[in-house]
């Protein structure tokens, strides 16, 4: 709760400029995912940004209708991208809900689950474990992975398809540290971030992303102390006080390396936002940026570290002949700006076609939480993806963001379009 | 605040999620594109259909409610503020394209059509809709006809009003009325389309309309002239005009708004310019070839101290992403800017530039200016801060300025943003007494309750 001594919209005015640098135009209208569907002002950013500052001004409280309006935002940036007064809007709102939490805490059971469990995560991962007892009681065993983790609770009953949860961690299967077998030269070393999805739900993925870096020369950290990258808690939910926790974990568990890889857009893009939101210190400031630097996208270190020559790129059995698309994940395209690498791998590969998908860069709708709080606005979204998908005639979507990922299936699935969802790394030998 | 009773009519109307009654919404429709004018509806009301929209109407004209029809927003006048609160009617949610017929080169659309939604259905079929006011990414085609909306294209293919071949328009009682039809000629009567054209939503709701179309123009070329003298920019603007050239678009933008743009997306632009032309021929590729010749002699003759001809059309969009971007670059530049949107006859373009300075130096505010020179409609503004009384006085008093300069010289008070509540001080000097009183009149017999966008246009008197 905050204090009567305490600024009420602290976080809010350090985005100050972003908060009144919107003229008003309504571009946003034409490029805002939510708005596209539900077309009422509330929805774009123009109207979220008039309610914030309705609020600074007096002429509005903190609502449930308000919390609400707030909440229903993907983050997907492309408001933003297509500003002319280069706006940033999902900042805004991102601070307000952290203001938000400070005047109103959080509500059951997501205290719970963000304050006490995610930051836990060997419980946390048990309780996953112990939620995939009843899953397969419950709902039909699909292909692919669950909805968001830390939302697994509220997400049953709500009829999507949920897949399976691994019977084993990633961080059960492999050691710490992962050395390049005999005979391959170690040419650098690297920590490896794996966001909850691909240590509960696709550890296969995580030893395959091990694997291949091993063979070209990379050793592999996996620090056990890391946990989950705080994207929910503290962008979704805007609780910031849990989500310092969080970074200062993550922060220290990869100290001592040089790279933290990432196979996860969102994670990659909020550790990298640590030092934006979560900072309120000049020691955390130095170490969030610093931290923040050092991580990577596994698509952008292959190609912009690493630099690997095409005939690295070989396609794995399941990628061999098939007509490949890929899905830019709003956390890597607008968010980091990463589009042109996981283009250049796909393309490199042989025997796989690459084939771009009209507006590939539009959002799925998933957006985490989101997609748990507004399921069938998240599928309408989630549609129009279908539709581009689709249109492409592609055996293969491709990805690199878990979450888009399970957003795909779901969507693909529920449809009945027999296209396959895959990581990128999934493409590659 | 309205009546529980009213508000549960309302929904029982148009649906439970098409009423919209919380604080927070309420605000989402409080505003427009212009900066500080805003009023809280009291309720919002979306309709899908016509027979709802009339349904509404004659709701609040029983009770006697204020209704401020609007589209998305997008105007600069203050047109869809509702100023005297009531019901906001938003037609966002009736946005289907109901019919393009190619042969008869007509499309008949719902009014929350998005213009740019509208513009890349038309490509598809290489049709071609001109008007196209800048706000074409979130402005709604219902909006541009009550605005009667123009933007550079209009210099060859004229405003909104010459492509409304047919309207549906729901009268204050309720009553669906349609006018017109979907032929080119129509002699049927008064013209009482165009009473509605460019109403401002004080008349009627439009819920439908039928639109005149072109056929895509195969060829075009963009091609940028900089200028040392900003009345020479204008002057050019003459020279090219009287020389029986007419291009698609010419447009001006000034030194502040090249800098601005420099800064948010460096593109290469000439900084030390004081003016730069953006002209783009249109038609068939012999003629554009012919024109784009001709102009480029044109320009050089009155003065351009360089003439770039874009070599692609990457080059050409960047342009026309630089003036697009132009009114950002203006809006964000002050805490308040009062815009405005004059026009002038096109042989008074470069006196009429000149008189600017002079006011800019008299008055010792800077008066910044882009705009389509080819019509002779400019965006004068001025930055100016609301919260500092006496300076924004003088503000507006330099605006005032500019106003009987403008009409000094036979240009008019707004050349497409229309009155709204922006320019409505100003209407009495712009308009003979009579024609106003005429409006009046019009207004008690079609509205007689005032219902409909009340506080708009002109002053009301003070009673």
């Amino acid at each position: 709760m905050v204090k009567a001594t305490e600024d009420r919209y602290e976080q809010i005015k350090r985005f100050e400029s972003d908060l009144s640098q919107c003229m008003k135009c309504g571009f946003c209208t034409f490029f805002c995912p939510v708005y596209q569907e539900e077309r009422i002002e509330p929805s774009v950013a123009r109207g979220k940004n008039m309610m914030i500052r309705g609020l600074l001004a007096g002429d509005l409280e903190y609502t449930k209708e308000y919390a609400g309006r707030l909440n229903k935002c993907t983050l997907c940036m492309t408001c933003t991208a297509n500003c002319p007064a280069k706006a940033n809007i999902p900042n805004v709102i991102v601070a307000a809900r952290a203001d938000t939490v400070r005047a109103k805490g959080l509500k059951f059971p997501y205290n719970i689950i963000y304050r006490w469990l995610l930051p836990r995560r060997t419980l946390f991962g048990n309780v996953v474990r112990f939620a995939s007892w009843f899953q397969g009681i419950f709902l039909p065993k699909t292909e692919g992975t669950i909805r968001h983790l830390s939302m697994f609770l509220s997400a049953l009953g709500k009829g999507r398809n949920i897949p399976q949860i691994a019977p084993r961690f990633l961080r059960q299967m492999v050691p710490v540290v992962n050395k390049p077998p005999s005979g391959v030269k170690t040419r650098m070393k690297v920590g490896y971030f794996t966001g909850c999805m691909t240590d509960f739900v696709l550890p296969d993925l995580g030893k395959h992303i091990i694997d291949f870096l091993n063979r070209n020369g990379v050793e592999v950290v996996m620090p056990k102390e890391q946990g989950c990258c705080g994207a929910p808690v503290f962008l979704g939910a805007g609780d910031f006080d849990t989500g310092r926790k969080m970074a200062d974990t993550n922060v220290k568990a990869f100290e001592d390396l040089d790279y933290v890889i990432s196979d996860c857009a969102t994670c990659t893009s909020a550790l990298k936002d640590y030092a934006k939101f979560l900072a309120d210190t000049p020691e955390r400031k130095e170490a969030y940026a610093k931290f923040g630097d050092k991580v990577k996208d596994i698509s952008q270190f292959l190609v912009d570290v690493l630099k690997l020559p095409a005939s690295a790129y070989q396609p794995s059995a399941q990628a061999k002949g098939k007509k490949v698309t890929w899905h830019d994940p709003c956390h890597l395209s607008r968010h980091l700006g990463i589009t042109s690498q996981p283009r250049q791998i796909i393309k490199s590969i042989p025997d796989v076609e690459y084939v771009e998908m009209p507006n590939a860069d539009r959002c799925c709708g998933m957006a985490g939480t989101f997609s748990i709080y507004y399921y069938d606005l998240s599928k309408q979204i989630a549609d129009k993806k279908v539709e581009a998908i689709k249109s492409t005639g592609a055996d293969i979507v491709v990805s690199s963001c878990p979450g888009c990922e399970i957003q795909l299936i779901d969507s693909l699935l529920r449809n009945k379009v027999p296209v396959k969802v895959m990581h990128i790394m999934e493409l590659l030998k | 605040m309205l009546e529980k009773k009213l508000i549960s009519q309302l929904r029982k109307i148009a649906g439970k999620d098409a009423v919209l009654t919380s604080k927070e919404d309420l605000n989402a429709y409080s505003y427009d594109g212009t900066t500080t004018w805003a009023h809280m509806p009291d309720v919002v009301v979306l309709p899908t259909t016509a027979e709802q929209v009339s349904q509404v109407l004659k709701l609040a004209d029983e009770n006697k409610i204020p209704v401020t029809p609007r589209g998305a927003g997008t105007n600069v006048s203050g047109g869809s503020i509702p100023i005297k609160g009531g019901i906001v009617l938003c037609t966002t949610k009736m946005n289907k394209i109901l019919n393009i017929n190619k042969t008869n080169l007509t499309a008949t659309v719902e009014p929350g059509v998005v213009l740019q939604d509208f513009n890349n259905a038309l490509a598809e079929q290489g049709l071609f809709y001109p008007p196209d006011p800048q706000s074409f990414l979130g402005c709604t085609i219902g909006g541009t006809i009550a605005e009667n909306a123009g933007g550079p294209y209009c210099v060859k293919y004229g405003v909104t009003k010459q492509y409304v071949l047919g309207l549906e328009v729901v009268l204050a009682n309720g009553y669906i009325m349609k006018l017109g039809g979907v032929t080119v000629k129509n002699r049927t009567g008064y013209e009482l389309m165009m009473l509605f054209t460019g109403a401002e939503g004080t008349l009627g709701v439009i819920t439908k309309i039928t639109l005149r179309l072109l056929p895509m123009p195969l060829a075009n070329q963009t091609m940028m002239a900089i200028f040392d003298d900003m009345a020479a920019g204008g002057q050019a603007v003459s020279n090219m005009m009287a020389s029986g050239v007419v291009p698609a678009k010419v447009e001006f933008v000034d030194n502040f708004v090249i800098r601005r743009i420099e800064e948010m997306t460096p593109m290469g632009l000439p900084v030390d310019a004081k003016a730069l032309l953006l002209i783009q021929a249109d038609g068939s590729p012999a003629a554009v070839e012919a024109e784009s010749a001709q102009i480029v002699d044109i320009l050089k003759k009155s003065g351009a101290k360089e003439v770039r001809v874009a070599k692609d059309a990457d080059e050409a969009a960047r342009y026309w992403k630089m003036r697009s971007a132009g009114f950002a670059a203006v809006f964000g530049a002050a805490h308040t800017v009062m815009a405005e949107d004059v026009a002038v006859p096109r042989d008074k373009l470069a006196e009429f530039i000149r008189k600017l300075d002079e006011i800019s130096e008299k008055s010792g505010f800077f008066i910044q200016y882009l705009g389509h020179a080819g019509d002779g409609n400019l965006h004068p503004s001025i930055f100016t801060d609301i919260r500092n009384k006496e300076e924004f006085e003088r503000a507006q008093q330099t605006m005032e300025e500019i106003f009987e300069t403008a009409l000094s010289l036979g240009g008019v008070l707004s050349g497409e943003h229309g009155i709204g509540l922006e320019k409505q001080r100003f209407l009495k000097r712009a308009m003979d007494p009579v024609a106003l009183n005429l409006m009046k009149k019009i207004k008690a017999i079609l509205d007689p309750n005032h219902i409909l966008n009340p506080g708009k246009i002109w002053e009301e008197e003070r009673v």
